[in-house]
């Protein structure tokens, strides 16, 4: 999980909500094993090697559960 | 190594430990968006004061979001917002709210405002229903469509909200939608930035009132949906208005200048004590 | 000076700097004389698009820390209640003067009828208290809305001004004190660089400091029932009991402070109680009884809200018939009689027509029907 955190007691599940899964370009999300204690299942990133840190499960994810962590010597903030 | 931590945490209010949407909720998106655009631009929320009607949009900023905010009572926010901006000029005025909100109990103070160009930002999440209530059909909702009201299917046509702000003066308009998140943030950076009235119409994703209740879908079909349906501004302006139909036209669809009402009262304000303006 | 003009002196004169409000007869001086005035004492006036839009945006202002204020007749007061519920609610201070007219509906524009008077204390939905004032002549018009300004700002709530056609184009002398002699109150606000987290700017039956935007309290004001610290709460049956107990209590406890009524009963049998234009009449009549020797004397309510039992009731106790004149068909008969029925007994006298002040000579007929 070195590029990626994720926050699993924000999220809402890869069942019903599952934007994550559906946004990842390579298709790295899958479901966890296990559910949170408000009863959702989180993503579990499976090949954390693939990821390109670009940033769409950050962006996409309504509850602000997936950071990503930022690219090294990438440009810091856009005006 | 440094724990990762998401760049916008530090702006949801501390007591606040989850949002309130539903799963898959496209406000959520757009919050984000919203948040982001702010970072990026340099602000911070004490830049700002948010105001916001009754809705699942209402609850973007309020309590999610550790900043100035008044949630104020169904279709009005609009209004409240312009004494706030008449109070505390130097700070951004953001309203967001619903389609139903701001169209239909909410029009008037929407047209009105965009008329008089007062400086503010409004974010329209039009997810086309009345989510928070259970369902009904709202003025966006499309014709037929079978909802909590109208089970036989809509009678009305739907408003183009983004058609009748600009009809009805305002200078900086745009319309994307949850699958647009980075646009989205790009165009609410520049319409913060915006010297006038500015609106941004998001089309979001309802995944229960909507998606599920109507039979549209869930999240992610909505979603992918979006991507299919929408066409940028360059491309519908070369096709015929037939062709146009059932597509999302996505993109900045004004920006141009106008008096700015601050800055006319300003102008009056010489005027009442004999100044030459 | 015309009431209505004297009306927007008193504004002014209490520090108002931003006015909103709509056209409508007979309350539209009130918006001429302030859009002419404000903006040269560094304040505006705005017409809206409509009376809800109106009180909206003077809640708006004031949350930035201005004084404001709006003016309008019972239609607008009307489409302006759910707005008003809002301001009780979330503690906005702001004042409302409403100049009544011939009612219902569309009703008769430039009738001084007072219709709306229990329209400020149950026109909005739910439990609440309010507070108004009833001049009864220009110089209560200045007087009363400067009030007005100071009890909002001291207790957080709308202030009604509850005049009337006959009182808001009525042209008497008003005198006007020199600006450093009139006192004004300011509301409290929390200190300025306190953790926010920290602040409770909501429900205290003593007032909280009001949170004002732009000094980074990070407010969250919401018309939905909250705590406190403004926290939303929606499930908890206790949090909406205290919410509307507080915010009534808040205006309950303060009675003492806040009820104003003009008792002149001495030795009186029967007791004339009235307000606004027809306590010009019940003055007038109590005069001539009395030079005809009979015990006849007045209770003018000066604030009819909150209501002013424990003051009708006193001079109930001292009377033995007490004649109610309301320029309507009873608004707050039956609260009045409601507190002095324990003590004497009560009658109820509209004018000849409902829009006429009532005449003195017919309020002197049942004076002596009543004596008999």
């Amino acid at each position: 999980m070195a590029g990626i955190r994720l926050y699993e007691e924000l999220c809402k599940g890869v069942e019903e909500c599952g934007i994550c899964v559906e946004m990842c370009p390579k298709k790295l999300f899958k479901p966890s094993g296990n559910l949170n204690r408000k009863g959702y299942r989180p993503p579990r990133l499976t090949d954390v090697a693939a990821c390109t840190q670009c940033e769409n499960c950050m962006i996409f994810c309504p509850d602000l559960a997936i950071a990503v962590a930022e690219k090294r010597g990438r440009r810091k903030v856009k005006r | 190594m440094t724990e990762i931590v998401h760049p916008l945490h530090r702006f949801i209010r501390p007591h606040v430990t989850s949002t309130t949407n539903c799963p898959g909720c496209g406000n959520g998106i757009a919050a984000q968006a919203i948040l982001r655009a702010i970072d990026e631009l340099g602000m911070t929320l004490d830049d700002f004061v948010f105001v916001t009607g009754i809705g699942c949009s209402a609850w973007i900023p309020s309590p999610f979001f550790d900043v100035d905010v008044l949630h104020t009572t169904h279709g009005r926010p609009i209004a409240f917002a312009l004494g706030i901006k008449m109070g505390l000029p130097e700070k951004k005025v953001v309203v967001t709210s619903g389609d139903g909100d701001l169209a239909a109990i909410g029009g008037n103070h929407l047209i009105h405002n965009a008329r008089r160009n007062i400086e503010m930002t409004v974010i329209c999440l039009n997810n086309r229903i009345y989510g928070m209530t259970g369902g009904q059909a709202a003025p966006t909702t499309p014709l037929g469509l079978k909802t909590a009201t109208t089970p036989y299917g809509t009678f009305e046509n739907p408003f183009d909200i983004s058609e009748l702000v600009i009809a009805a003066g305002a200078t900086f308009v745009a319309r994307w939608t949850t699958y647009h998140p980075r646009q989205l943030t790009a165009w609410i950076k520049k319409a913060i930035q915006k010297k006038g009235f500015s609106f941004i119409e998001v089309i979001t994703q309802c995944p229960v009132q909507y998606g599920r209740k109507t039979g549209s879908g869930s999240a992610v079909e909505m979603l992918r949906e979006y991507k299919e349906r929408s066409i940028s501004v360059k491309e519908a302006a070369g096709l015929p208005k037939e062709k146009i139909q059932g597509r999302i036209v996505v993109g900045e669809l004004v920006d141009k200048e106008a008096p700015e009402m601050l800055e006319e009262i300003n102008r009056m304000r010489k005027r009442a004590s004999g100044e030459k303006t | 000076m015309m009431g209505n003009t004297a009306c927007a002196e008193g504004a002014i004169a209490a520090g108002c700097e931003f006015a909103a409000g709509y056209p409508i007869t007979p309350a539209t001086e009130i918006a001429t004389r302030l859009a002419e005035r404000l903006p040269r004492v560094g304040g505006v006036f705005l017409q809206m698009e409509d009376e809800i839009s109106s009180i909206a945006a003077i809640i708006g202002a004031s949350w930035t820390g201005k004084k404001v204020m709006t003016a309008t007749s019972g239609p607008g007061i009307s489409l302006m209640l759910e707005n008003i519920g809002f301001a009780i609610g979330v503690e906005t201070p702001c004042v409302i003067v409403n100049v009544q007219r011939g009612a219902p509906t569309t009703g008769m524009p430039t009738a001084g009828v007072c219709g709306d008077m229990v329209q400020p204390r149950r026109g909005s939905h739910g439990d609440y208290e309010i507070i108004a004032l009833c001049p009864a002549s220009p110089q209560e018009m200045f007087e009363h809305t400067l009030l007005a300004f100071n009890f909002a700002e001291k207790y957080r709530t709308p202030v009604f001004v509850l005049s009337d056609a006959f009182v808001g184009h009525m042209r008497e002398e008003v005198l006007i004190p020199e600006p450093g002699k009139i006192p004004i109150a300011h509301r409290k606000i929390p200190a300025v660089g306190m953790d926010p987290q920290k602040v409770q700017g909501f429900l205290d039956e003593n007032v909280a400091p009001m949170p004002i935007f732009g000094k980074g309290f990070r407010s969250h004001v919401t018309s939905s029932c909250h705590d406190e610290y403004g926290k939303r709460n929606l499930s908890d049956l206790a949090a909406l009991d205290n919410f509307v107990r507080k915010l009534c209590n808040k205006i309950l406890s303060h009675k003492r402070d806040i009820v104003m009524v003009e008792g002149d009963y001495e030795g009186a049998e029967v007791v004339l109680v009235s307000y606004g234009a027809v306590s010009r009449a019940a003055r007038m009549a109590a005069d001539r009884a009395r030079e005809e020797g009979l015990p006849v004397g007045t209770l003018r309510l000066i604030t009819p809200w909150p209501f002013p039992g424990e003051e009708v009731g006193e001079m109930a106790k001292k009377a033995k018939k007490v004649i109610v004149l309301e320029n309507n068909l009873g608004q707050l008969y039956p609260f009045i009689k409601a507190e002095a029925a324990h003590y004497s007994e009560v009658f109820f006298l509209p004018p000849r027509v409902i829009g006429e002040i009532h005449d003195p000579e017919n309020i002197l007929k049942q004076i002596r029907e009543v004596l008999k």
